[in-house]
């Protein structure tokens, strides 16, 4: 009995947490009239296909292959500055890697849109801002590394020492050990804090929007804006932007799902 | 031959002393057992041998070279780790070979050591299993081959065998044993049990907190302890220990009692005493050249082939050992036979063997 009111309430939570997104699909399928209908419909009577006209009249490749591309290059450097980082924080322990621990978990407090000005006018002074997709990368990556840091850290926790010890004396160098039994050992915590910094990049908005001043470097959570007119809001073109937009960041997640989870409790049992 | 020589080493964890003045010579192609309980510094030790940890002062010599400050690849030695610490990514056959693929050997070489290491230890038609896949026993015969495979200078063994059930332990004692004597070569083996390392080593070093107690064959130690200390570690069931006074006459008088034992041998009057007796020296019949005290039966314990029967003697527990079954019960008052010519004396307050 009990079981089955915790899996009504578990549905229902979840029916909860996920209408936004059903709210969002249906708007996009929705007619104008349609969504300010009252009471409100919960299927589309007469379903609107202008998916193919938004990407098109938007110009959303652009917009989502400068998300890509920000993405991509905050992944990439984030897991190249942030995995070793992360290693050595596992290994040493002493009161400068807790002092340093602290910072980095601090950092991780600081909003963009509080980091953005003294980033904004550091970039323009030494001109950055020239190349402001870059601008964004470097400013984002700083934001994602701590994260990055912290979750990568306990994946190599996780690694018994005596793996690498045995490696130590099986002939390998410090460096051979990391890259033939530490780094394929924490791969699954890696790729799924990759992931995890990958989907946020992609969802950014403050730096881009700050530090990119040109419409055809922009990326496509700034590209949302378009649709915002001062007297017309057209909501049914905006739902349909969104929904082309989250939906690839949907199937990736599903597709990897399974992984995440097992990476983020990965070795909790043995 | 000297093949590991460790000369006045000493080892601080900051504050903590965890080796203190160790010096140990072992010889080419000798088992060598270092025993102590937990948190002597045995595993320290070894981990020093095998360059794992860092020394704070003295030398540690492998094969007559130094290798203090030198990393763990460039000591030729190779150690199985009490959890065998296998690779869980690679494959019976990549665990095995990782040392030689590191340096590079031909293939066919590689691919026929670990043939021929695979062969030795039955592990033929597990090559290509995962760690996970396999059985404790099987993981730490993998954990050997790893050792094997590289033909080392020196083995260290860190606990191996303290993660198997009873009987597998046993054997692969015995497998353990026989493989040194064919390879031949030098073994240091760390274990907490004083058992293995009796059966296993040519050569025990029995630590305390940091300090080697003593050293010598397996029979030495037992025969001869230095101190009270080796005393009661070596031998199960432990050595009985009685608190015992020298009188003016050159006898020992029983504290909590007025027993007497006559001693052919000159000790100052008013020393305090353990005289530790050996469950096995203990008798409920008379021997040749014994004494005998009252005791009373408080319990026994029979394992089929031996008994131990538990007596108090002057308000102390003393186990005796009795091969057979003898005919008492427990609350029987019996006498105990001591066969003085095995007797043991420490100095109380110095714990020495006097």
């Amino acid at each position: 009995m009990k079981r089955y009111v915790l899996l009504i309430l578990g549905l229902a939570m979840t029916a909860i947490y996920l209408f936004p997104l059903y709210w969002m699909y249906l708007t996009a399928l929705k007619s104008s009239t349609e969504i300010f209908q009252y009471p409100p419909t919960f299927w589309p009577s007469d379903t609107q296909w202008n998916f193919l006209e938004v990407w098109k009249s938007r110009d959303m490749g652009r917009y989502i292959w400068n998300s890509l591309l920000i993405a991509t290059g905050v992944t990439i450097l984030a897991t190249t500055l942030g995995t070793g980082c992360a290693y050595v924080l596992s290994r040493v322990r002493n009161v400068w890697i807790e002092i340093a621990l602290f910072a980095i978990l601090m950092m991780q407090v600081l909003p963009s849109s509080l980091m953005v000005t003294p980033i904004f006018v550091m970039f323009n002074q030494i001109g950055l801002l020239a190349s402001p997709r870059i601008a964004v990368i470097l400013a984002q990556t700083a934001k994602v590394l701590p994260l990055y840091i912290v979750l990568c850290r306990a994946t190599f926790v996780q690694v018994p020492r005596e793996l690498e010890e045995a490696a130590l004396v099986d002939g390998s160098s410090r460096i051979g050990a990391f890259f033939h039994i530490m780094l394929p050992l924490a791969r699954n915590g890696i790729l799924v804090t990759s992931v995890l910094i990958f989907l946020q990049s992609f969802g950014e908005y403050v730096y881009a929007r700050s530090l990119i001043a040109k419409n055809e470097l922009q990326t496509a959570t700034v590209g949302l804006q378009t649709f915002m007119g001062p007297n017309a809001n057209d909501w049914n073109g905006i739902m349909t932007y969104a929904a082309i937009y989250v939906t690839p960041i949907l199937i990736v997640f599903m597709l990897l799902q399974r992984r995440i989870v097992s990476g983020l409790t990965a070795g909790a049992l043995k | 031959m000297l093949q590991i020589e460790i000369d006045h080493l000493n080892k601080h964890y900051g504050g903590f002393h965890a080796l203190k003045d160790v010096n140990i010579s072992i010889k080419q192609g000798s088992f060598v057992a270092l025993v102590g309980p937990s948190g002597c510094g045995k595993s320290t030790l070894l981990r020093t041998l095998a360059g794992l940890e860092k020394t704070s002062s003295g030398d540690v010599r492998i094969a007559g070279r130094s290798v203090i400050g030198k990393p763990p690849r460039e000591r030729d030695v190779a150690m199985v780790f009490q959890s065998y610490a296998l690779y869980p990514h690679m494959d019976v056959e990549h665990n095995m070979n990782y040392s030689m693929r590191l340096k590079r050997r031909p293939k066919e070489e590689i691919s026929e050591r670990t043939r021929t290491a695979a062969e030795t230890l039955g592990l033929g038609n597990l090559l290509d299993r995962l760690p996970k896949a396999l059985s404790g026993g099987q993981r730490q015969r993998v954990a050997m081959g790893r050792a094997i495979v590289r033909n080392p200078k020196v083995f260290l063994f860190d606990e191996p065998l303290s993660n198997l059930d009873a009987a597998l332990r046993v054997h692969m004692r015995s497998e353990i044993r026989k493989l040194h004597e064919r390879l031949n070569a030098t073994s240091v083996y760390v274990t907490h049990d004083q058992v293995e390392a009796m059966t296993m080593a040519d050569h025990v070093v029995v630590m305390r907190a940091g300090v080697v107690e003593q050293q010598g064959s397996p029979l030495d130690l037992y025969d001869r302890p230095a101190n009270r200390f080796v005393a009661g570690f070596i031998g199960s069931p432990a050595m009985n220990f009685l608190p015992a006074t020298a009188t003016e006459n050159g006898a020992l008088v029983l504290d909590n009692d007025s027993t007497q034992i006559g001693l052919n041998r000159h000790i100052a009057a008013g020393c305090k005493f353990w005289i530790g007796m050996r469950p096995e020296h203990l008798s409920l019949k008379p021997c040749v050249n014994d004494m005998a005290i009252d005791a009373t039966v408080t319990g026994i314990e029979s394992t089929g082939s031996m008994t131990f029967v538990v007596l108090e003697v002057a308000s102390q527990p003393v186990v005796l050992a009795h091969s057979g079954r003898p005919e008492t019960r427990r609350g029987d008052q019996v006498r105990l036979h001591i066969s003085l010519d095995n007797l043991h004396l420490f100095d109380r307050e110095t714990e020495l063997a006097a």
